[in-house]
Protein backbone atom coordinates (compact mmCIF):
# COMPACT_ATOMS: atom_id res chain seq x y z
CA UNK A 1 0.00 0.00 0.00
CA UNK A 2 1.02 3.58 -0.89
CA UNK A 3 -0.84 6.53 0.49
CA UNK A 4 -0.31 10.21 -0.52
CA UNK A 5 -1.70 12.13 2.22
CA UNK A 6 -2.79 15.82 1.60
CA UNK A 7 0.44 15.80 -0.74
CA UNK A 8 0.93 19.47 -2.30
CA UNK A 9 4.34 20.40 -4.56
CA UNK A 10 4.86 23.84 -5.15
CA UNK A 11 7.65 24.83 -7.62
CA UNK A 12 7.89 28.87 -8.04
CA UNK A 13 4.26 28.48 -8.48
CA UNK A 14 1.89 25.03 -7.12
CA UNK A 15 1.90 22.36 -9.71
CA UNK A 16 -0.19 19.62 -7.90
CA UNK A 17 -2.25 18.90 -4.76
CA UNK A 18 -3.77 18.76 -2.61
CA UNK A 19 -3.58 14.88 -3.15
CA UNK A 20 -4.92 12.18 -0.90
CA UNK A 21 -5.43 8.85 -2.32
CA UNK A 22 -4.28 5.41 -1.57
CA UNK A 23 -2.54 2.90 -3.76
CA UNK A 24 -3.44 -0.81 -3.41
CA UNK A 25 -0.66 -3.28 -3.32
CA UNK A 26 -0.28 -5.19 -6.30
CA UNK A 27 -2.90 -2.82 -8.19
CA UNK A 28 -2.37 -1.01 -12.20
CA UNK A 29 -3.02 2.57 -11.86
CA UNK A 30 -2.73 5.03 -14.46
CA UNK A 31 -2.13 8.50 -14.42
CA UNK A 32 -3.66 10.46 -16.95
CA UNK A 33 -4.08 14.85 -17.21
CA UNK A 34 -3.18 17.39 -19.53
CA UNK A 35 0.72 18.61 -19.75
CA UNK A 36 1.58 20.25 -17.07
CA UNK A 37 -0.70 19.06 -14.85
CA UNK A 38 1.59 17.55 -12.52
CA UNK A 39 1.53 13.62 -13.56
CA UNK A 40 5.60 13.30 -13.88
CA UNK A 41 5.65 15.01 -10.84
CA UNK A 42 3.48 12.65 -8.92
CA UNK A 43 5.41 9.56 -10.20
CA UNK A 44 8.39 10.80 -8.92
CA UNK A 45 7.04 11.60 -5.05
CA UNK A 46 5.70 8.51 -5.26
CA UNK A 47 9.65 7.00 -5.92
CA UNK A 48 11.32 9.19 -3.43
CA UNK A 49 13.11 11.21 -6.37
CA UNK A 50 11.88 15.01 -5.14
CA UNK A 51 10.53 15.67 -1.70
CA UNK A 52 6.68 17.00 -0.95
CA UNK A 53 6.29 20.39 -0.42
CA UNK A 54 3.62 19.73 2.58
CA UNK A 55 1.89 16.56 3.24
CA UNK A 56 3.29 12.97 3.70
CA UNK A 57 3.47 9.52 1.72
CA UNK A 58 3.18 6.69 3.73
CA UNK A 59 4.45 3.10 2.16
CA UNK A 60 3.66 -0.19 3.96
CA UNK A 61 5.15 -0.97 7.00
CA UNK A 62 6.49 2.73 6.86
CA UNK A 63 9.42 1.02 4.47
CA UNK A 64 9.91 2.80 1.51
CA UNK A 65 9.88 -0.58 -1.14
CA UNK A 66 12.45 -1.06 -3.83
CA UNK A 67 11.46 0.76 -6.69
CA UNK A 68 12.01 0.74 -10.46
CA UNK A 69 11.69 3.60 -12.64
CA UNK A 70 11.06 3.47 -16.30
CA UNK A 71 11.48 7.12 -18.29
CA UNK A 72 10.02 8.33 -20.77
CA UNK A 73 13.16 7.85 -22.72
CA UNK A 74 14.99 4.12 -21.86
CA UNK A 75 17.59 6.27 -20.10
CA UNK A 76 20.83 3.51 -20.65
CA UNK A 77 23.87 4.58 -21.02
CA UNK A 78 25.08 4.53 -24.39
CA UNK A 79 29.07 2.69 -23.39
CA UNK A 80 27.48 0.15 -21.58
CA UNK A 81 26.25 -3.17 -23.29
CA UNK A 82 22.80 -4.68 -22.19
CA UNK A 83 23.76 -7.01 -19.58
CA UNK A 84 25.52 -4.01 -17.87
CA UNK A 85 23.00 -1.66 -17.78
CA UNK A 86 20.40 -4.54 -16.47
CA UNK A 87 23.21 -4.85 -13.79
CA UNK A 88 23.57 -0.86 -13.09
CA UNK A 89 20.74 -1.38 -10.11
CA UNK A 90 22.23 -3.79 -8.42
CA UNK A 91 25.81 -2.30 -8.57
CA UNK A 92 24.75 1.67 -7.46
CA UNK A 93 23.14 -0.37 -4.09
CA UNK A 94 25.90 -2.92 -3.60
CA UNK A 95 23.63 -5.96 -4.59
CA UNK A 96 26.03 -7.47 -7.32
CA UNK A 97 26.63 -11.11 -6.07
CA UNK A 98 27.46 -14.39 -7.89
CA UNK A 99 23.53 -14.59 -8.97
CA UNK A 100 23.38 -11.19 -10.22
CA UNK A 101 24.41 -12.05 -14.00
CA UNK A 102 21.80 -15.07 -13.81
CA UNK A 103 19.32 -12.32 -12.71
CA UNK A 104 20.06 -9.65 -15.75
CA UNK A 105 20.10 -13.07 -17.89
CA UNK A 106 16.86 -14.13 -16.75
CA UNK A 107 14.88 -10.42 -16.95
CA UNK A 108 17.20 -10.29 -20.39
CA UNK A 109 14.84 -13.32 -21.65
CA UNK A 110 11.68 -12.11 -20.28
CA UNK A 111 11.30 -8.82 -21.90
CA UNK A 112 12.06 -10.94 -24.73
CA UNK A 113 15.88 -9.85 -25.59
CA UNK A 114 17.57 -13.16 -25.41
CA UNK A 115 21.29 -13.18 -27.10
CA UNK A 116 21.23 -9.27 -26.81
CA UNK A 117 23.21 -9.17 -24.30
CA UNK A 118 26.27 -8.13 -25.51
CA UNK A 119 24.86 -5.53 -27.57
CA UNK A 120 25.03 -2.03 -27.25
CA UNK A 121 22.02 0.47 -26.83
CA UNK A 122 23.16 1.96 -29.95
CA UNK A 123 22.72 -1.09 -31.67
CA UNK A 124 19.28 -1.69 -30.67
CA UNK A 125 15.50 -0.44 -32.01
CA UNK A 126 13.27 2.12 -29.68
CA UNK A 127 11.43 -0.84 -28.72
CA UNK A 128 14.25 -2.42 -27.79
CA UNK A 129 16.02 -0.06 -25.42
CA UNK A 130 12.17 0.57 -23.86
CA UNK A 131 12.14 -3.42 -22.79
CA UNK A 132 16.37 -3.13 -21.07
CA UNK A 133 14.93 -0.26 -19.93
CA UNK A 134 12.07 -2.18 -17.87
CA UNK A 135 14.37 -4.91 -17.69
CA UNK A 136 16.76 -2.67 -15.13
CA UNK A 137 13.78 -1.47 -13.46
CA UNK A 138 12.90 -5.17 -12.82
CA UNK A 139 16.27 -6.73 -11.80
CA UNK A 140 16.26 -5.37 -8.33
CA UNK A 141 13.44 -7.73 -7.82
CA UNK A 142 11.19 -4.99 -6.28
CA UNK A 143 7.24 -4.37 -6.02
CA UNK A 144 6.78 -0.95 -7.09
CA UNK A 145 7.43 -0.65 -11.13
CA UNK A 146 6.82 3.23 -12.13
CA UNK A 147 6.39 4.29 -15.37
CA UNK A 148 6.84 8.05 -17.11
CA UNK A 149 5.13 7.85 -20.35
CA UNK A 150 7.69 5.25 -21.69
CA UNK A 151 5.90 4.10 -24.71
CA UNK A 152 5.20 7.34 -26.14
CA UNK A 153 8.15 7.45 -28.71
CA UNK A 154 7.45 4.61 -30.31
CA UNK A 155 5.28 3.68 -33.11
CA UNK A 156 1.83 1.40 -32.63
CA UNK A 157 2.61 -1.98 -33.20
CA UNK A 158 5.83 -1.73 -31.37
CA UNK A 159 3.63 0.45 -27.85
CA UNK A 160 0.77 -2.01 -28.27
CA UNK A 161 3.43 -5.07 -27.76
CA UNK A 162 5.44 -3.44 -25.05
CA UNK A 163 1.78 -2.39 -23.24
CA UNK A 164 1.36 -6.62 -23.87
CA UNK A 165 4.64 -7.82 -21.99
CA UNK A 166 3.97 -4.87 -19.36
CA UNK A 167 0.60 -6.53 -18.24
CA UNK A 168 2.49 -9.88 -18.36
CA UNK A 169 5.11 -8.74 -16.37
CA UNK A 170 2.81 -7.01 -13.83
CA UNK A 171 0.22 -10.36 -13.42
CA UNK A 172 3.41 -12.67 -12.65
CA UNK A 173 5.65 -10.77 -10.65
CA UNK A 174 2.88 -9.27 -8.35
CA UNK A 175 3.81 -5.86 -8.45
CA UNK A 176 2.17 -2.77 -7.91
CA UNK A 177 2.78 -0.38 -11.26
CA UNK A 178 1.40 3.47 -11.27
CA UNK A 179 1.96 3.94 -15.43
CA UNK A 180 2.13 7.87 -15.98
CA UNK A 181 0.53 8.43 -20.13
CA UNK A 182 -1.00 10.88 -21.68
CA UNK A 183 -3.45 8.32 -24.25
CA UNK A 184 -6.77 7.99 -22.24
CA UNK A 185 -7.01 4.41 -24.22
CA UNK A 186 -3.44 3.12 -22.95
CA UNK A 187 -4.61 4.03 -19.54
CA UNK A 188 -8.01 1.98 -19.74
CA UNK A 189 -6.19 -0.54 -21.56
CA UNK A 190 -3.72 -1.56 -18.85
CA UNK A 191 -5.24 -0.45 -15.87
CA UNK A 192 -7.13 -1.41 -13.10
CA UNK A 193 -7.71 1.95 -12.01
CA UNK A 194 -7.22 5.90 -13.63
CA UNK A 195 -6.57 8.41 -11.75
CA UNK A 196 -7.45 12.24 -13.66
CA UNK A 197 -5.47 14.90 -12.87
CA UNK A 198 -6.69 18.46 -13.43
CA UNK A 199 -4.58 21.33 -15.23
CA UNK A 200 -2.02 22.83 -13.57
CA UNK A 201 -2.16 22.81 -10.49
CA UNK A 202 -3.01 19.04 -10.68
CA UNK A 203 -5.49 17.60 -8.44
CA UNK A 204 -7.40 14.12 -9.03
CA UNK A 205 -10.77 15.17 -10.94
CA UNK A 206 -12.25 11.24 -11.36
CA UNK A 207 -10.85 8.15 -9.50
CA UNK A 208 -12.20 5.77 -12.62
CA UNK A 209 -12.08 1.49 -11.68
CA UNK A 210 -11.49 0.08 -14.90
CA UNK A 211 -14.03 -2.83 -15.02
CA UNK A 212 -11.33 -4.65 -17.22
CA UNK A 213 -11.66 -8.44 -18.45
CA UNK A 214 -8.66 -9.49 -19.85
CA UNK A 215 -10.24 -10.96 -23.09
CA UNK A 216 -8.20 -10.09 -26.15
CA UNK A 217 -11.22 -8.53 -27.25
CA UNK A 218 -11.98 -5.69 -24.39
CA UNK A 219 -10.45 -3.09 -26.71
CA UNK A 220 -13.83 -3.79 -28.93
CA UNK A 221 -15.89 -4.27 -25.98
CA UNK A 222 -18.27 -1.34 -25.32
CA UNK A 223 -17.52 -1.06 -21.22
CA UNK A 224 -13.20 -0.35 -23.06
CA UNK A 225 -15.21 2.73 -25.13
CA UNK A 226 -17.16 3.96 -23.03
CA UNK A 227 -14.98 4.36 -19.95
CA UNK A 228 -12.40 5.79 -22.94
CA UNK A 229 -15.54 8.60 -23.86
CA UNK A 230 -15.80 9.31 -20.17
CA UNK A 231 -12.71 10.03 -19.61
CA UNK A 232 -11.74 12.10 -23.06
CA UNK A 233 -14.90 13.93 -21.79
CA UNK A 234 -13.50 15.08 -18.71
CA UNK A 235 -9.94 15.73 -20.42
CA UNK A 236 -12.38 17.81 -23.20
CA UNK A 237 -13.68 19.48 -20.06
CA UNK A 238 -10.87 20.63 -18.02
CA UNK A 239 -9.41 21.54 -21.73
CA UNK A 240 -6.58 19.25 -21.95
CA UNK A 241 -4.57 18.03 -24.85
CA UNK A 242 -5.72 13.73 -25.26
CA UNK B 1 33.45 5.62 -56.13
CA UNK B 2 32.68 9.24 -54.03
CA UNK B 3 34.80 6.93 -50.91
CA UNK B 4 37.75 7.26 -53.77
CA UNK B 5 37.03 10.50 -54.93
CA UNK B 6 37.63 11.64 -51.49
CA UNK B 7 41.16 10.71 -51.60
CA UNK B 8 41.76 10.85 -55.10
CA UNK B 9 40.61 14.18 -55.29
CA UNK B 10 42.66 16.55 -52.37
CA UNK B 11 45.67 14.40 -53.90
CA UNK B 12 45.25 15.38 -57.76
CA UNK B 13 44.77 18.92 -56.52
CA UNK B 14 48.24 18.83 -54.15
CA UNK B 15 50.04 17.34 -56.82
CA UNK B 16 48.59 19.96 -59.41
CA UNK B 17 49.70 22.85 -57.21
CA UNK B 18 53.17 21.44 -56.84
CA UNK B 19 53.52 21.24 -60.13
CA UNK B 20 52.34 24.31 -60.91
CA UNK B 21 54.76 26.01 -58.21
CA UNK B 22 57.76 23.92 -59.54
CA UNK B 23 57.17 24.97 -62.99
CA UNK B 24 56.70 28.85 -62.25
CA UNK B 25 59.51 28.92 -59.98
CA UNK B 26 61.78 27.42 -62.80
CA UNK B 27 59.88 29.53 -65.60
CA UNK B 28 60.63 32.68 -63.70
CA UNK B 29 63.87 31.88 -62.42
CA UNK B 30 63.25 32.64 -59.02
CA UNK B 31 66.31 32.49 -56.51
CA UNK B 32 66.72 29.55 -54.12
CA UNK B 33 66.62 32.11 -51.00
CA UNK B 34 62.99 34.08 -52.24
CA UNK B 35 61.20 30.78 -53.30
CA UNK B 36 62.94 27.32 -53.52
CA UNK B 37 60.98 24.77 -55.35
CA UNK B 38 58.89 21.88 -54.53
CA UNK B 39 62.39 19.66 -55.79
CA UNK B 40 64.76 21.86 -53.87
CA UNK B 41 62.85 21.60 -50.78
CA UNK B 42 62.93 18.01 -50.91
CA UNK B 43 66.22 17.94 -51.78
CA UNK B 44 66.76 20.00 -48.67
CA UNK B 45 65.11 17.13 -46.50
CA UNK B 46 67.40 14.36 -47.56
CA UNK B 47 70.30 16.65 -47.37
CA UNK B 48 69.41 18.11 -43.62
CA UNK B 49 67.47 14.81 -42.69
CA UNK B 50 69.67 14.01 -39.08
CA UNK B 51 69.24 17.89 -37.69
CA UNK B 52 65.63 18.19 -38.80
CA UNK B 53 64.52 14.93 -37.50
CA UNK B 54 66.01 15.08 -34.35
CA UNK B 55 64.70 18.78 -34.37
CA UNK B 56 61.44 17.12 -34.53
CA UNK B 57 61.93 14.64 -32.42
CA UNK B 58 62.70 17.15 -29.77
CA UNK B 59 59.51 18.82 -30.79
CA UNK B 60 57.57 16.13 -30.61
CA UNK B 61 58.29 15.29 -27.67
CA UNK B 62 57.33 18.74 -25.69
CA UNK B 63 54.48 18.58 -27.55
CA UNK B 64 53.39 15.14 -26.33
CA UNK B 65 54.32 15.57 -22.80
CA UNK B 66 52.71 19.38 -22.59
CA UNK B 67 49.39 17.39 -23.98
CA UNK B 68 49.81 14.68 -21.55
CA UNK B 69 49.99 16.82 -18.97
CA UNK B 70 47.65 19.76 -19.77
CA UNK B 71 45.06 16.98 -20.73
CA UNK B 72 45.51 15.18 -17.01
CA UNK B 73 45.16 19.25 -15.40
CA UNK B 74 42.61 19.93 -17.33
CA UNK B 75 40.14 16.74 -16.81
CA UNK B 76 41.09 17.22 -12.87
CA UNK B 77 40.36 20.46 -12.45
CA UNK B 78 36.94 19.31 -14.57
CA UNK B 79 36.07 16.97 -11.96
CA UNK B 80 36.86 19.94 -9.35
CA UNK B 81 34.95 21.82 -10.79
CA UNK B 82 31.64 19.51 -11.17
CA UNK B 83 32.17 18.48 -7.53
CA UNK B 84 31.73 22.25 -6.36
CA UNK B 85 30.56 25.00 -7.61
CA UNK B 86 32.75 27.40 -5.21
CA UNK B 87 35.80 26.14 -6.97
CA UNK B 88 34.42 26.62 -10.08
CA UNK B 89 33.53 30.15 -9.04
CA UNK B 90 37.00 30.36 -7.84
CA UNK B 91 38.92 28.86 -10.28
CA UNK B 92 37.71 29.23 -14.10
CA UNK B 93 38.18 33.09 -14.34
CA UNK B 94 41.85 32.46 -13.90
CA UNK B 95 41.73 29.78 -16.01
CA UNK B 96 40.20 32.10 -19.02
CA UNK B 97 42.98 34.55 -17.58
CA UNK B 98 45.40 31.92 -19.44
CA UNK B 99 43.58 31.23 -21.98
CA UNK B 100 42.91 34.84 -23.38
CA UNK B 101 46.85 35.91 -21.94
CA UNK B 102 48.65 35.63 -25.61
CA UNK B 103 51.65 33.10 -24.88
CA UNK B 104 54.21 35.16 -26.20
CA UNK B 105 53.80 37.87 -23.94
CA UNK B 106 54.09 35.75 -20.86
CA UNK B 107 56.77 33.69 -22.25
CA UNK B 108 59.46 36.11 -20.95
CA UNK B 109 58.33 35.75 -17.86
CA UNK B 110 58.26 32.24 -17.82
CA UNK B 111 61.83 31.93 -18.63
CA UNK B 112 63.19 34.60 -16.48
CA UNK B 113 61.55 32.37 -13.58
CA UNK B 114 62.55 28.96 -15.06
CA UNK B 115 65.87 30.51 -15.75
CA UNK B 116 67.77 30.61 -19.01
CA UNK B 117 69.34 27.77 -19.10
CA UNK B 118 66.12 25.24 -18.54
CA UNK B 119 64.41 26.92 -21.54
CA UNK B 120 63.08 23.63 -22.28
CA UNK B 121 60.87 23.88 -19.10
CA UNK B 122 59.55 27.31 -19.97
CA UNK B 123 58.74 25.47 -23.50
CA UNK B 124 56.67 22.95 -22.15
CA UNK B 125 54.94 25.39 -19.21
CA UNK B 126 53.66 27.66 -22.04
CA UNK B 127 52.79 24.87 -24.29
CA UNK B 128 50.93 23.12 -21.63
CA UNK B 129 49.28 26.88 -20.87
CA UNK B 130 47.91 26.59 -24.38
CA UNK B 131 46.71 23.07 -24.71
CA UNK B 132 44.97 23.15 -20.97
CA UNK B 133 42.00 25.60 -21.89
CA UNK B 134 39.97 23.11 -24.67
CA UNK B 135 40.40 19.95 -23.12
CA UNK B 136 38.70 22.01 -19.33
CA UNK B 137 35.95 23.86 -21.33
CA UNK B 138 35.22 20.62 -23.11
CA UNK B 139 35.51 18.30 -20.14
CA UNK B 140 33.28 20.79 -18.10
CA UNK B 141 31.14 20.98 -20.77
CA UNK B 142 30.30 17.18 -20.95
CA UNK B 143 30.39 16.63 -17.25
CA UNK B 144 27.78 19.01 -16.66
CA UNK B 145 25.58 17.67 -20.05
CA UNK B 146 24.49 14.74 -18.45
CA UNK B 147 20.91 15.03 -18.55
CA UNK B 148 18.21 15.16 -15.82
CA UNK B 149 16.90 11.96 -16.31
CA UNK B 150 20.07 9.74 -15.95
CA UNK B 151 20.96 11.79 -12.69
CA UNK B 152 17.53 11.17 -11.32
CA UNK B 153 18.07 6.87 -12.37
CA UNK B 154 21.79 7.25 -10.26
CA UNK B 155 19.69 9.33 -7.61
CA UNK B 156 16.88 6.21 -7.13
CA UNK B 157 19.48 3.60 -6.54
CA UNK B 158 21.01 5.83 -4.01
CA UNK B 159 24.08 6.34 -5.75
CA UNK B 160 27.15 8.05 -4.15
CA UNK B 161 29.37 11.06 -5.28
CA UNK B 162 31.89 8.53 -6.39
CA UNK B 163 29.41 6.24 -8.02
CA UNK B 164 27.98 9.25 -9.96
CA UNK B 165 31.38 10.50 -11.16
CA UNK B 166 33.16 7.07 -12.31
CA UNK B 167 30.11 5.64 -13.47
CA UNK B 168 28.17 8.28 -15.13
CA UNK B 169 30.09 11.55 -15.18
CA UNK B 170 33.13 11.01 -16.54
CA UNK B 171 31.70 8.41 -18.89
CA UNK B 172 29.07 10.88 -20.35
CA UNK B 173 31.80 13.68 -21.11
CA UNK B 174 34.36 11.49 -22.88
CA UNK B 175 33.19 12.45 -26.13
CA UNK B 176 33.59 15.86 -24.81
CA UNK B 177 37.45 15.20 -23.52
CA UNK B 178 38.32 13.87 -26.80
CA UNK B 179 36.77 16.40 -28.74
CA UNK B 180 38.96 18.95 -26.35
CA UNK B 181 42.04 16.73 -26.70
CA UNK B 182 41.83 17.11 -30.36
CA UNK B 183 41.85 20.49 -30.35
CA UNK B 184 44.12 20.59 -27.57
CA UNK B 185 46.96 18.10 -29.49
CA UNK B 186 47.43 20.80 -32.17
CA UNK B 187 47.30 24.01 -29.91
CA UNK B 188 50.21 22.04 -27.87
CA UNK B 189 52.28 21.70 -31.01
CA UNK B 190 51.71 25.91 -31.82
CA UNK B 191 52.50 26.30 -28.10
CA UNK B 192 55.97 24.21 -28.34
CA UNK B 193 56.56 26.16 -31.79
CA UNK B 194 55.99 29.58 -30.64
CA UNK B 195 57.14 29.26 -27.06
CA UNK B 196 60.97 27.46 -29.21
CA UNK B 197 60.38 30.77 -31.22
CA UNK B 198 60.25 33.01 -28.05
CA UNK B 199 62.97 31.02 -25.83
CA UNK B 200 65.49 31.48 -28.88
CA UNK B 201 68.24 29.34 -28.77
CA UNK B 202 69.37 28.37 -25.09
CA UNK B 203 69.49 24.63 -24.54
CA UNK B 204 66.32 23.99 -27.14
CA UNK B 205 66.85 22.35 -30.47
CA UNK B 206 63.43 22.05 -31.92
CA UNK B 207 62.29 22.93 -34.98
CA UNK B 208 61.47 26.21 -34.46
CA UNK B 209 65.11 26.75 -33.71
CA UNK B 210 65.85 25.06 -37.00
CA UNK B 211 63.11 27.58 -38.62
CA UNK B 212 64.47 30.56 -36.92
CA UNK B 213 68.57 29.36 -38.17
CA UNK B 214 67.56 28.66 -41.72
CA UNK B 215 65.59 32.20 -41.85
CA UNK B 216 69.39 33.70 -40.88
CA UNK B 217 71.51 32.21 -43.40
CA UNK B 218 68.55 32.66 -45.97
CA UNK B 219 68.13 28.66 -46.44
CA UNK B 220 64.94 29.17 -47.44
CA UNK B 221 64.41 25.34 -48.87
CA UNK B 222 65.85 24.27 -45.44
CA UNK B 223 62.87 27.00 -43.37
CA UNK B 224 59.86 25.07 -46.16
CA UNK B 225 61.73 21.55 -44.99
CA UNK B 226 61.27 22.46 -41.12
CA UNK B 227 58.32 23.85 -41.95
CA UNK B 228 56.84 20.39 -43.82
CA UNK B 229 57.72 18.29 -41.08
CA UNK B 230 56.00 20.72 -38.82
CA UNK B 231 52.93 20.20 -40.90
CA UNK B 232 53.54 16.23 -40.58
CA UNK B 233 53.70 16.39 -37.36
CA UNK B 234 50.22 18.21 -36.58
CA UNK B 235 48.74 15.74 -39.33
CA UNK B 236 49.92 12.86 -37.38
CA UNK B 237 48.85 13.94 -34.11
CA UNK B 238 45.50 14.49 -35.26
CA UNK B 239 45.16 11.50 -36.62
CA UNK B 240 46.58 9.72 -33.56
CA UNK B 241 43.93 11.36 -31.49
CA UNK B 242 40.98 10.46 -33.92
CA UNK B 243 42.23 7.07 -33.91
CA UNK B 244 41.99 6.62 -30.39
CA UNK B 245 38.66 8.70 -30.27
CA UNK B 246 37.14 5.83 -32.08
CA UNK B 247 38.72 3.27 -30.57
CA UNK B 248 37.63 4.62 -27.06
CA UNK B 249 34.35 5.55 -28.68
CA UNK B 250 33.55 2.72 -30.52
CA UNK B 251 30.23 0.73 -30.69
CA UNK B 252 28.06 3.53 -28.54
CA UNK B 253 28.56 6.96 -29.61
CA UNK B 254 27.59 8.61 -32.73
CA UNK B 255 30.11 9.98 -33.79
CA UNK B 256 32.00 6.60 -34.33
CA UNK B 257 29.47 4.14 -35.67
CA UNK B 258 29.18 3.61 -39.22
Amino acid sequence: MLTFKGIIKNYKEPVLGPIDIDIKSKSFVSIIGASGSGKSTFLRMASGLISQSSGSIIYKDNVKPKMGFVFQDSTLLPWRNVIDNILLPLELTKKINSESLDKSLNWLERVGLKGKGKSFPSELSGGQKMRVSIARAMVQGGNFLLLDEPFSALDEVTRRKLEDDLLGIWETNNITVLFVTHSVTQAVYLSQRVLVLSSGPGIILEDLAIERNFKDSFEESPEFLSQVRHLTNILKVEGGAI
Amino acid sequence: MSRYLSYIAPLLTFVILLSLWEFLVILNKIPLYILPAPSDIISSLVVNYKDLFSSAFVTLRITIIAFIIASFLAIFLAILFSQSKLIELSLYPIAVIFQVTPVVAIAPLILIWVGFDNAEYAILILAIIVAFFPVLANANLGIKSVNDNLHELFSLYGSSRYQRLIKLQIPFALPFILTGMKTSIGLSLIGTVVAEFVAGSGTSTGLAWRIIEAGNRLDVAKLFAALILLVILGIFLFLLISYIEKIVLKKWHGSSIR
